[in-house]
């Protein structure tokens, strides 16, 4: 409440002018509600597979040339450690930090999700500007029966990509979207 | 070829304007002088000069001569076998000596015409058209060319596409025109402004490439640059010091000259106008000496306008002005999307108000970013110096590395403090009338205003040391422009309402008042 009134204040000063009609029509401070649905369960493999392989390829790459290359040893330890320490938090937090905060919806007008886990990210994107909408499923997630649901817009930035869905609901949720989206008219940018 | 040409014609009589028109015939003459040109250089060493032939020595001048001659078959053999038209829908051209390709821009698909010539065309009074359609921004091509027209063609098809320049008042007498005359210009060219676009890093650049074309063309007339710069640089000569500092201050100055040289003749005659037209609005840019360039862009693909003020600068008020917009490449080197050349902050301004109209969104003031913004940047600086400092521990430990890098590491420190507070002083973000205002950036301090229609996804995004203090930072992307535009930073508290008013109605569903 006290965030509000000093806004309010300010436009009063005259610091935003020309933006007060804007800024007391929503001078309330509002919060996200959660998206509805939650990701699959098996997800966090999926995530401890990826960290796995990405990471840990680099910590035996890293061991390897200190075994081998005796000069270069004093120069790896602290790379050495740091990679140990990143391995660990990625195999062991992060994927059930992540399977805590990834959550997604789906409705006729926009495309909402939420992802991350040290940063976390509210993204929407508006039913109106999808440009493409795909399931994306790489080696780890066939192997366990999941699905990436990729929604782009004419922004190459504006990419929406919810991880984790079992792959039939990944297909229901492009098939919904792409006959939702091409009723909307306009070219979308 | 056949098979389009026949169901063309298979429907009634084509009017004279739906007929396949040609490139003009002076396209030839060009080639021919381009290829008389290209044996010139020869011919001068050979016979005037008198340089005994070699393959040593005359190979450039051969290389001339055969790039030159194989360039004027190849676009006179294109000239024969390209062909363009208009119809009522579309714009379609022709075009391929082995290889035929027809391609087909829908008419209302058409964001830009742009005209350009180098000065080969001038001379002969030809223009080449290029023909922009909202491609993919990243493919860095206009949707076809049409290479050339002579320029009362090329006048004339540009406003068959964009509409004719004048206001035409409307046949049942109601008073729609707009009163302003067909031509509002907003900028022209001042001299001074080549200071502003004299002084960058690229003047050592343009003085390595002056300076390469003096050695090539010096060692075909047997003169090598090379050996009489070490022998200047030997002991006989002013010795090694003096000569780099000679050359550094030279090529330095060389460099600058050159920038200032090609400032003026790129930008000559600068103008940037609104150009009513029946079609809509259209930004045009003229400029060039020599070799002229007109870009129309169509107002109604315009999303919002960026101004960035390099920070070294800043002192002096350097500023560039872009248009945010979709179908023009932000890659190119000929920057159709840059409204004024680098100039003064004050004249950027200027334009963005009779852009924009008033109330202008760039030119207001923004409201500061909390303090917590500074701390998040102290922290990093911080951070990050700690980071180098750990990573040299062991090294520092065992005497590998002497001990006195800890003072860069504490030098480093500091500089990053001042990055910090210049960062945070560059922060701002506003909503204004239609547009959603950012501010952000170190290096270079870019203000953009972004329609609000235009935004498609929109992120707010919170790292774990930014919720301890209470930030936020706020994304918009759009199809237009760089495609993203950030705020970041913002007070927690007001991301969720700065971001729903951003984009208007998209956010609704998803926020609920903070209990």
């Amino acid at each position: 409440m006290t965030r509000a009134d000093t806004t309010r204040q300010e436009n009063h000063n005259g610091v935003l002018t020309g933006t007060d009609a804007v800024a007391t029509e929503a001078s309330q401070t509002v919060a996200p509600r959660l998206p509805m649905l939650r990701i699959e369960r098996r997800a966090v493999w999926w995530w401890m597979l990826r960290a796995g392989v990405r990471w840990g390829a680099l910590l035996v790459a890293l061991v390897v040339t200190a075994v081998l290359w005796e000069a270069s040893r004093p120069w790896l330890i602290a790379p050495i450690v740091a990679v140990g320490v990143v391995l660990l938090a990625k195999l062991l937090v992060e994927p059930w930090w992540r399977y805590r905060v990834h959550r997604w919806e789906v409705t006729d007008d926009a495309t909402y999700a939420t992802n991350g886990w040290l940063v976390v990210e509210w993204r929407v994107a508006p039913t109106s500007r999808i440009q493409t909408v795909d399931a994306v499923r790489g080696p780890f997630e066939q192997l366990l029966g999941l699905s990436t649901l990729r929604v782009t817009t004419a922004s190459s930035y504006g990419s929406i990509d919810i991880n984790g869905l079992d792959h039939r609901t990944a297909q229901e949720a492009v098939t919904r979207l792409s006959a939702v989206a091409e009723l909307t008219p306009g070219d979308a940018t | 070829m056949s098979i389009l040409t026949s169901t063309v014609h298979d429907q009634e009589a084509p009017t004279i304007e739906e007929q396949w028109r040609r490139l003009s015939i002076r396209v030839i003459w060009v080639d021919l002088a381009q290829a008389v040109l290209s044996l010139a250089p020869g011919v001068i060493a050979i016979w005037i000069v008198g340089v005994t032939p070699s393959v040593g020595n005359l190979w450039p001048l051969a290389l001339i001569a055969f790039l030159g001659l194989v360039g004027a078959i190849g676009d006179a053999l294109r000239w024969l076998f390209t062909t363009y038209r208009l119809t009522d829908t579309e714009v379609q051209r022709r075009t391929g000596v082995f290889v035929r390709r027809s391609r087909a821009v829908r008419r209302d698909r058409i964001r830009s015409v742009d005209a350009h010539a180098k000065l080969r065309h001038r001379l002969v009074g030809l223009r080449v058209v290029a023909i922009g359609a909202g491609q993919q921004t990243s493919a860095g091509e206009a949707a076809f060319t049409l290479d050339a027209l002579t320029r009362s063609d090329a006048e004339s098809l540009r406003d068959e596409l964009l509409g004719a320049e004048h206001v035409v008042v409307p046949a049942d007498g109601t008073d729609q025109a707009d009163p302003v005359a067909g031509v509002e210009p907003f900028a022209r060219f001042r001299p001074w402004w080549v200071i502003y676009n004299m002084f960058t890093i690229w003047a050592y650049l343009t003085a390595a490439g002056l300076l390469w074309v003096a050695f090539w063309l010096t060692s075909t007339f047997g003169i090598n640059l090379v050996s009489f710069i070490g022998d200047t640089a030997s002991d006989q000569g002013l010795g090694l010091g003096a000569t780099i500092a000679i050359i550094a201050i030279g090529a330095g100055a060389l460099g600058v000259i050159g920038l200032g040289v090609n400032f003026f003749t790129a930008n000559w005659n600068f103008e940037l106008a609104r150009v009513h037209s029946d079609n809509g609005t259209f930004l045009r840019t003229r400029r060039g000496l020599f070799s002229t360039r007109e870009v129309n862009r169509d107002e109604s693909r315009m999303r919002g306008l960026t101004i960035d003020e390099p920070l070294l600068w800043r002192w002096m008020g350097m500023a560039d002005t872009n248009l945010i917009t979709t179908g023009l490449g932000l890659w190119s080197a000929e920057q159709p999307t840059a409204l004024v050349p680098r100039g003064p902050i004050s004249v950027a301004r200027h334009v963005a108000v009779r852009v924009f109209g008033e109330p202008c969104p760039l030119t207001i003031a923004l409201p500061p970013h909390p303090p917590a913004a500074l701390r998040r940047r102290l922290w990093w600086a911080t951070g990050i110096t700690f980071g180098a400092i750990s990573l040299l521990a062991w090294p520092l430990w065992t005497g590998i590395v002497p001990l006195w890098t800890l003072w860069i590491a504490l030098t480093l420190w500091s500089l990053l403090v001042v990055c910090a507070v210049v960062a945070y002083r560059a922060l701002g973000h506003a909503i204004n009338g239609d547009y959603v205002v950012t501010r952000s950036g170190l290096l270079s301090r870019s203000t953009s205003a972004l329609r609000r229609d235009a935004v498609s996804t929109i992120a707010v995004r919170q790292s774990i040391l930014q919720r301890r203090l209470g930030l936020s930072t706020v994304s918009v992307m759009t199809a237009a422009g760089w495609g993203i535009y950030e705020a970041p930073d913002v007070d927690a508290h007001e991301a969720f309402r700065f971001a729903a008013q951003a984009a208007p109605g998209l956010l609704d569903p998803f926020i609920e008042p903070r209990r």
